[in-house]
């Protein structure tokens, strides 16, 4: 969503086209991430010429403060959305930063990983708005990331096994 | 300003911006080198967004008030105080996902 889409497509504008093909995976309500992606991507496609993308829709695993009981519900079916596209794409790398859209997708790479059939590297980046509290979705990930970025020094001091870059977006 | 598509055109004629504190308009306009006053309106907000308003303001970037301290602010407000707001930099993470995943 939003500022998020934002923010990742900061973080993939110094990327070499070595990370190719990419997959986008946003959430169904979403109305403008797709035109942020396509725009970012033609301007891509200026510069190599051979930039493949694709873009794909999950069901929104929780709304802004939906309760908690809900959220497992509607995470879970969102999990059951995401697994069998996981799967399709098998991808080597995941990068997201932190809308509830990723958790069921890394949850479903993290399923795959354990069942032998694909291990993706999960770098979770936390958002630049996040200066001294993680995210829920960053809570949870903290724990399921391979690497886990957080660009505040504050945050840094709380989950030691974070990394710190710096401002990256 | 009924929803316009983007403020970037206005923001870039400003010179001075007032805003709530919410992560983009915050950034956007310190990206964009304006001087920012940032009113929190702590009813309204959750949590979270304080966080890097009260960051920014910590860091001598932007001015805060409330609503009721916004007049005064205006009226004794000194900019030239406030901070340049450097850009992030996205080729550090380039060039550590480079060394994760091994292309180097």
């Amino acid at each position: 969503t939003g500022g998020h889409t934002t923010e990742i497509l900061r973080l993939l504008s110094c990327l070499s086209e070595s990370y190719s093909p990419r997959h986008y995976i946003f959430a169904d309500s979403d109305k403008m991430s797709e035109a942020k992606i396509r725009s970012f991507e033609q301007k891509r496609s200026e510069t190599f010429s051979n930039s493949q993308f694709t873009l794909d829709r999950i069901p929104r695993s929780r709304e802004v403060r939906q309760s908690w009981t809900s959220s497992v519900v509607t995470t879970l079916y969102s999990i059951l959305y995401s697994l069998p596209l996981t799967y399709k794409l098998k991808p080597d790398l995941i990068l997201c930063n932190g809308p509830g859209t990723c958790v069921p997708v890394c949850i479903s790479a993290l399923l795959l990983g354990l069942l032998g059939i694909k291990r993706a590297i999960i770098v979770y980046v936390e958002s630049i708005c996040r200066v001294e509290t993680l995210s829920l979705s960053g809570k949870i990930l903290y724990h399921f990331s391979d690497y886990f970025i957080v660009q505040w020094p504050d945050l840094k001091k709380k989950y030691p096994k974070s990394v710190y870059l710096g401002r990256i977006v | 300003f009924r929803f316009k598509d983007s403020l970037a055109e206005d923001l870039r004629k400003a010179d001075l911006v007032i805003s709530h504190a919410g992560a983009g308009s915050c950034l956007e306009t310190l990206e964009e080198g304006k001087p920012l006053i940032v009113v929190i309106n702590e009813k309204l907000m959750n949590n979270h967004q304080l966080e890097l308003a009260q960051q920014l303001h910590r860091d001598g970037h932007v001015l805060c008030c409330n609503c009721s301290t916004l007049v005064e602010t205006l009226r004794s407000m000194d900019l030239s105080t406030l901070k340049p707001f450097p850009p992030g930099q996205p080729e550090k993470f380039a060039l550590f996902l480079d060394k994760v995943v091994g292309f180097q």
